[in-house]
């Protein structure tokens, strides 16, 4: 540290002579990249909570009243013959790492865009633009757990053994969700019709994953093929928790082959294009 | 003289000749083919520079002529489709900076983030925190939201930050230009002392008073050709006799 040593007793106009200073301790690229990750991560969830009033309440209101709604819709109106009881347990199990996936994957697609003066100006690890946003959506989602944990209590759902299987699922999808995010937030630099069709794909994804319903709940030819979307395997994990018949390993087994494909693709298409974003930003 | 710090060695780099052009995912992925394809024109090709710790290096050319290029790439902000840029130690780069100051934060949470970004560890920070904070006269305003500043607060609350990074070479490409004389003159005293403290400046400016005032070495870029690397008088009149002097 050069000034730390004589920034005591020195008069100031000397001690805003800063030396070039050959002394100071080189940074690993790691610890670089862990420093900056941090500082965006909390430079977004600071800005979240500093700017609304509600804070922490919005990231939970949403996939709340998503439960709600299908709570009502499906116990209320409709006779239901799918999930599990207690059924807004079931829901909310789906719908909060859901909304990691939809705020991620959507968010991603203006990773570069939101922050390009940032970019332009200042040298970073470039897949930290990605990596941030998998990061603070997924403590968002962390910190959403203890409603599911109060409408278990309230609704006396029992939690099992399944519950071990948490910190697999969190890692599955984050692996999925930075793999998608590091093609996405290249490609919209070029295409940007790409950020529509995201959301579109997105609000399919949402009917076309198991999260009002449960993957036993398909018929028999369609739950193979609903495997392949790996976000079955890594959601009946989730549910695993309340509800350990939920769990499918052939689901979870192809979820975790393609979440590891995804990542090695979306790392290779980041290499690839990074050089044109760059001067496209 | 000092050791290498910035080694430019065969750079090169294309951009598109216009917005519109067609795109393929082919042309995406064809990484780093070295033909320019019809729509492309070099910015910048075959510059060869070596810079040593302490010089201080004034770059001259016309509009266009990939200055803020040669810039970006020693900043590490763009990267080469041909040959290398070394640069050896940390950067301090004075360019576009107010970029990573963020609307909804105050000026403390901003001084922190910014400070961090460029590399700074908190210790550091917090030694430098006053230090930062006196010099952009800004001392009554730390918890006032970023967005609630005028924009010569920005200014000099940016320059402020990166001029006090414990970089050993400052970029500095054309931010002088901004704000008030009393904050000017401050701001040249900064890099006055930076230099003499042995940093190494590179330094963009079409302001030859700026130039021959911190530099002693010029790099001529023209046509995206390294056309003159010498001492700074030369270069500059180098530069006026192509393109007739202003004064």
């Amino acid at each position: 540290m050069p000034l730390s040593a004589d920034a005591g007793g020195m008069p100031l106009a000397l001690c805003t002579v800063t030396l070039a200073s050959p002394s100071r301790p080189p940074r690993t690229p790691a610890r670089v990249y862990r420093q900056t990750l941090w500082l965006l991560t909390s430079r977004d969830l600071r800005v979240r909570y500093s700017t609304s009033f509600l804070g922490y309440v919005w990231s939970v209101l949403d996939p709340l009243v998503m439960a709600v709604i299908y709570w009502f819709v499906f116990t209320q109106i409709v006779d239901r013959s799918i999930g599990a009881d207690p059924y807004i347990v079931f829901l909310l199990a789906g719908l909060l790492p859901w909304t990691w996936f939809n705020g991620a994957i959507g968010d991603s697609t203006r990773a570069f865009i939101k922050d390009a003066k940032l970019v332009r100006s200042t040298r970073l690890p470039r897949s930290v633009w990605v990596a941030r946003i998998v990061l603070s959506k997924g403590i968002e989602f962390v910190l959403a757990i203890p409603v599911v944990i109060a409408f278990a209590v309230i609704y006396g759902a029992e939690p099992t053994w399944g519950v071990l299987w948490l910190p697999l699922a969190i890692l599955l999808q984050a692996t999925l969700i930075l793999g998608l995010g590091l093609m996405i937030a290249p490609l919209v630099v070029f295409f940007r019709d790409l950020e529509r069709a995201v959301k579109l794909v997105l609000r399919f994804l949402f009917y076309a994953s198991p999260i009002i319903y449960g993957l036993t709940d398909l018929p028999d030819g369609l739950e193979a093929w609903m495997a392949f979307n790996p976000l079955s395997g890594i959601f009946s994990l989730y549910r695993a928790s309340f509800f350990p018949d939920q769990v499918e390993p052939f689901a979870v087994v192809v979820a975790a082959i393609m979440s590891l494909v995804i990542l090695g693709a979306g790392i290779l298409v980041f290499r690839r294009m990074v050089r044109a974003v760059l001067k496209e930003i | 003289m000092g050791d290498v710090v910035i080694r430019v060695e065969g750079a090169g780099i294309r951009f598109r000749r216009n917005r519109r052009g067609r795109r393929s995912f082919k042309d995406l992925f064809a990484g780093s083919n070295r033909r320019a394809r019809p729509n492309e024109f070099w910015a910048l090709r075959g510059v060869d520079v070596e810079v040593r710790a302490g010089e201080a290096i004034g770059v001259v050319g016309r509009n266009g002529q990939g200055k803020s290029t040669l810039l970006k790439l020693v900043a590490g902000v763009m990267l080469p489709d041909e040959g290398r840029v070394d640069v050896i130690g940390g950067v301090a780069p004075l360019i576009e900076i107010t970029g990573g100051f963020v609307d909804d934060l105050t000026v403390r949470e901003n001084v922190h983030l910014t400070a961090g970004l460029h590399g700074m560890t908190r210790a550091e920070i917090d030694e430098r925190y006053d230090e930062i904070i006196d010099f952009a006269e800004l001392r009554e305003s730390v918890d006032t939201p970023y967005k609630h500043l005028s924009s010569g607060m920005k200014v000099r609350l940016a320059f402020s930050v990166i001029s006090r990074l414990e970089e050993p070479i400052l970029l500095v490409d054309e931010v002088l230009a901004v704000g008030d004389k009393a904050f000017r003159d401050k701001c040249y005293q900064r890099i006055d002392e930076l230099l003499a403290g042995g940093r190494t400046l590179f330094f963009v400016s079409h302001n030859e008073r700026d130039l021959t005032r911190f530099c002693t070495r010029g790099l001529y870029l023209d046509k995206g050709l390294l056309q003159l690397d010498g001492p700074i008088e030369g270069v500059l009149a180098a530069y006026n006799r192509d393109y007739g002097s202003p004064s």
